[in-house]
């Protein structure tokens, strides 16, 4: 801009975080600090494609999830991004058929391994689905399940309020928790959902859609549980709501949807990038077409 | 500036029609500040008094349409819920129009001075440098509105550096004034440099419009501490 | 056909109530046929009531507990009723624990192949099968198996226990069937859910899919049961006395279970069969006996099943 002034952006060498030496930084405090690019790794992805049976049904997603944050898939329909989202708890193999190549890394280990148990998994990488889907049993013995089968031996009374207090339903069920689910409202049966997901202390939590079935001022609400939630967890978002993703996630995915020599709708991979830049100034056409709603 | 028009499977054809309007709309903003910029240079030239009212009345209608713009940016911001560079041309528009508007005022600001000396000395060498001064600043406005009506990335850089040659001649201009002051009388000096910066100011303000053109299109502000030359017309 | 939209042209349009001629005919039809049925079921339960009437109205406490008798007067079903229940409760525990198990195999673990298809259609097929074939194949195969490995008894094999193998053989594919349709009606959502918190597909089943089921498998058992109950033909050629029998004092339960037996329906068929008019009074009065058991462990099923299940 013209005119000489104190820059309301830093910046830095994002590679080493040098500054340049010469002009005065103002750091604005209305400035959202930018994802981490130091913080830690939950996943490692390379080349993950998902197949049934002969159909590519997703191609290559390569990247990193990191810990403590929140990473949103977006696309179209068709796109594959639930199907790669369930590969992080290997609800795949329950899919006649689903097959996986590529490497997915959980702390290391080869999620795909033959030698990894899929149970094990899915207690520590916990999932909440489109429609809430409680237990056709009370509140209390929804989020007591998982815990139980997986051989807790503590209070299982605090365990629940604990669940229930971090997913922001305690005050709303405390007095009914031997009352049916189904009693509750949409909104609040999803949030049961959620914390019937960390009553097995997940380090991860998947989110299908987790908002599509509700209104606004419910989604809303699971919007600011999942700020909280991320201190905690690690926290993997499909959502067909760009704005949505835009709000909430510190980092996005776009895979795209196209079609294969026999017609099929596959996905794959098109830009996975800090949330910020992906929605101001993404690095390709595909993602800035989709985003603003020009597919032509 | 940058919408999918044309395109049959356009999804979005009734916002592109409504950025299009937009911008349209600065462009006859900025083509009614050039007008007036050159009706108040008609008025400096020939001492024609009598077209200081009509300045003062093109103003009005250019207040009156920026008003207008501004509101339908904002609502279109507020409804629309744009990103990348959707979002970047609306909040560009809202700076774009404030530079035209604080450019039409200045045009204003030059007549009343006008007004007040109730013409300007005739002094052939001020009077030569200074027409020069007003023709090269109306000149620089209206490239500004050729970068909205047709895009072009090196907006930014080609304004700046044409900018470079009013602000040459605004210093000539000084130089004039300084040597014929004792001519003209002090107030009279004073009044005509400050209508020289005026005259700078919208060349400014031009440059800034064609910096704001050049982030739409390339998310980035032209580094203007560097040199950069274009062959591009 | 335009729409007309000026105010009081619609108003006279939609005012005033009109007879939809082809409604009322169709539902007076539906109505008709309802009609037709119970005056079926009327009229055959009328008939019996009356044809049993001397008999219910002069012993009744004495025909349902007294034995079998060449002479009417009586002439009790106490020991048809006994076999029936023996021979139920036989089907019931040979035939559940394998028909659910099958179903809950089919239903939770097997993968969707040909064989399993041709697996599905071959038990839908034999739940087609005239009961009358199983009684051949429990002639053929059951009565020499049981007196095979020493169960034969005095009557080389035709006794109660050859008898419930055949019924059972014959209700499997009913439970089955009934059994899957129960588990298919469990919505998948509830299956993700528990796997979606690190259940093995056994710990799905049982805390989720099995209670969720339960009402549709039980009333499936219930019906499954009653059919047992009623069914005469296999049993004709298994071995049920159709005649006079008794068993000597002092016979033991192992001496009931390998001897001859007899059941209610077969009773039934056994006494209509008679020339005397009073023999016709005690069949019908067998009947009325053995509508009113159906009737009531299908009643006891249906409470039962009420207070079990917990609306959720």
């Amino acid at each position: 801009m013209n005119g000489s002034g104190e820059d309301m952006l830093p910046e830095t060498d994002t590679l080493t975080g040098a500054e340049p030496a010469t002009r005065p930084v103002v750091r604005s405090r209305v400035e959202r600090p930018a994802p981490d690019p130091a913080a830690p790794v939950m996943f490692e992805v390379d080349d993950l494609n998902v197949f049934y049976e002969d159909f590519h049904a997703v191609k290559g997603f390569t990247g990193g999830i990191k810990e403590h944050e929140i990473t949103a898939f977006i696309g179209p329909s068709g796109c594959g991004k639930s199907t790669m989202l369930r590969c992080f708890n290997r609800m795949n193999d329950l899919i006649q058929g689903a097959r996986v190549t590529g490497r997915l890394l959980y702390h290391g280990t080869d999620l795909y391994a033959p030698e990894v148990d899929p149970v094990e998994v899915r207690r520590r990488v916990g999932m909440v689905f489109q429609k809430p889907n409680p237990f056709p049993k009370s509140i209390f013995d929804n989020v007591a399940f998982g815990p139980k089968i997986n051989g807790y031996k503590g209070s299982m009374p605090d365990l629940v309020e604990g669940s229930l207090r971090r997913a922001a339903l305690w005050d709303e069920v405390k007095d009914k928790l031997d009352e049916s689910a189904y009693a509750l409202s949409g909104g609040q049966q999803q949030r049961l959902c959620i914390a019937r997901a960390i009553a097995t202390n997940p380090d991860v939590v998947l989110m299908d859609e987790p908002c599509s079935a509700l209104d606004p001022i419910a989604t809303l609400r699971i919007e600011h549980l999942m700020q909280e939630l991320k201190q905690d967890y690690t926290i993997i978002i499909v959502t067909h709501n760009m704005q949505q993703a835009a709000r909430v996630s510190d980092r996005t995915a776009f895979f795209n949807v196209s079609l294969n020599e026999k017609g099929q709708r596959t996905g794959h991979l098109v830009e996975f990038n800090d949330t910020a830049k992906l929605f101001t100034n993404p690095d390709e056409r595909a993602t800035e077409d989709y985003i603003t709603g020009r597919f032509g | 500036m940058i919408t999918n028009r044309g395109n049959p499977d356009d999804l979005r054809a009734e916002f592109d029609a409504v950025l299009d309007e937009l911008r349209l709309g600065m462009v006859e903003i900025g083509s009614l500040i050039v007008e007036n910029l050159r009706r108040a240079g008609e008025a400096m030239r020939h001492g024609r008094l009598d077209l200081i009212a009509e300045v003062r009345d093109g103003d009005m209608e250019i207040d009156r349409r920026y008003l207008a713009l501004e509101r339908r940016t904002f609502e279109t911001l507020a409804r629309q819920q744009p990103v990348a560079r959707d979002l970047r041309f609306l909040i560009a528009a809202t700076r774009i129009l404030y530079e035209q508007e604080r450019s039409g005022d200045l045009v204003v600001n030059c007549v009343n001075a006008l007004e007040r000396e109730e013409g300007f000395p005739e002094i052939p060498g001020l009077q030569a440098i200074f027409s020069r001064a007003i023709d090269t600043a109306a000149g620089l406005f209206a490239m500004s509105v050729e970068a909205l009506a047709e895009p072009y990335k090196e907006a930014g850089t080609r304004l700046d550096q044409a900018d470079d040659e009013l602000d040459d001649l605004i210093g000539r201009v000084y130089t004039e004034i300084g040597a014929d002051a004792a001519a003209i009388g002090l107030e009279t000096a004073i009044t005509m440099s400050r209508v020289a910066r005026y005259l700078e100011r919208i060349g400014d303000h031009a440059v800034n419009i064609a910096e704001n053109v050049t982030y739409v299109l390339t998310s980035e502000f032209p580094d203007t501490n560097r040199v950069v030359f274009s062959d591009e017309p | 056909m335009r729409t007309i939209t000026t105010g009081d042209a619609v108003a006279a349009r939609i005012a005033g109530r009109k007879l939809h001629w082809r409604e009322l005919a169709f539902e007076g039809a539906l109505l008709l046929a309802l009609l037709v049925s119970l005056l079926f079921l009327v009229t055959l339960l009328a008939d019996i009531l009356i044809t049993a009437m001397p008999v219910l109205t002069e012993r009744a406490a004495d025909f349902v507990s007294g034995e079998l008798s060449p002479d009417p007067a009586r002439a009790g079903v106490g020991t048809s009723i006994l076999g029936s229940l023996i021979i139920t409760i036989a089907v019931a525990v040979l035939a559940f624990p394998a028909g659910i198990g099958t179903a809950i195999y089919l239903e939770e673990y097997a993968s969707d192949s040909w064989l399993t298809r041709f697996i599905r259609t071959n038990i839908r097929n034999l739940a087609g099968v005239p009961s009358i074939v199983f009684g051949i194949l429990g002639f053929a195969i059951f009565v020499r198996l049981v007196s095979a490995v020493g169960l034969g008894g005095s009557v080389n094999g035709r006794n109660i226990l050859a008898a419930g193998l055949t019924l059972a053989a014959l209700v499997l594919p009913i439970v089955i069937i009934t059994a899957s349709e129960a588990l298919l009606a469990v919505p998948d959502s509830i299956r993700e859910a528990g796997f979606g918190v690190g259940a093995t597909r056994w710990e799905v089943i049982r805390h989720h899919v099995l209670p969720s089921a339960s009402p549709g498998i039980l009333t499936g058992t219930v019906l499954t049961l009653s059919r047992a109950f009623g069914e005469t033909a296999p049993l004709l050629l298994v071995g049920a006395v159709t005649g006079f029998f008794t068993l000597g004092e002092g016979s033991t339960v192992m001496d009931r279970l390998t001897s001859a037996y007899t059941a209610l329906p077969v009773t039934v068929f056994s006494w209509s069969r008679q020339p005397s008019e009073e023999f016709r009074a005690l069949a019908a009065a067998a009947i009325v006996t053995l509508l009113v058991v159906l009737l009531t462990a299908n009643a006891a099923a249906i409470i039962l099943r009420n207070r079990y299940e917990r609306k959720w």
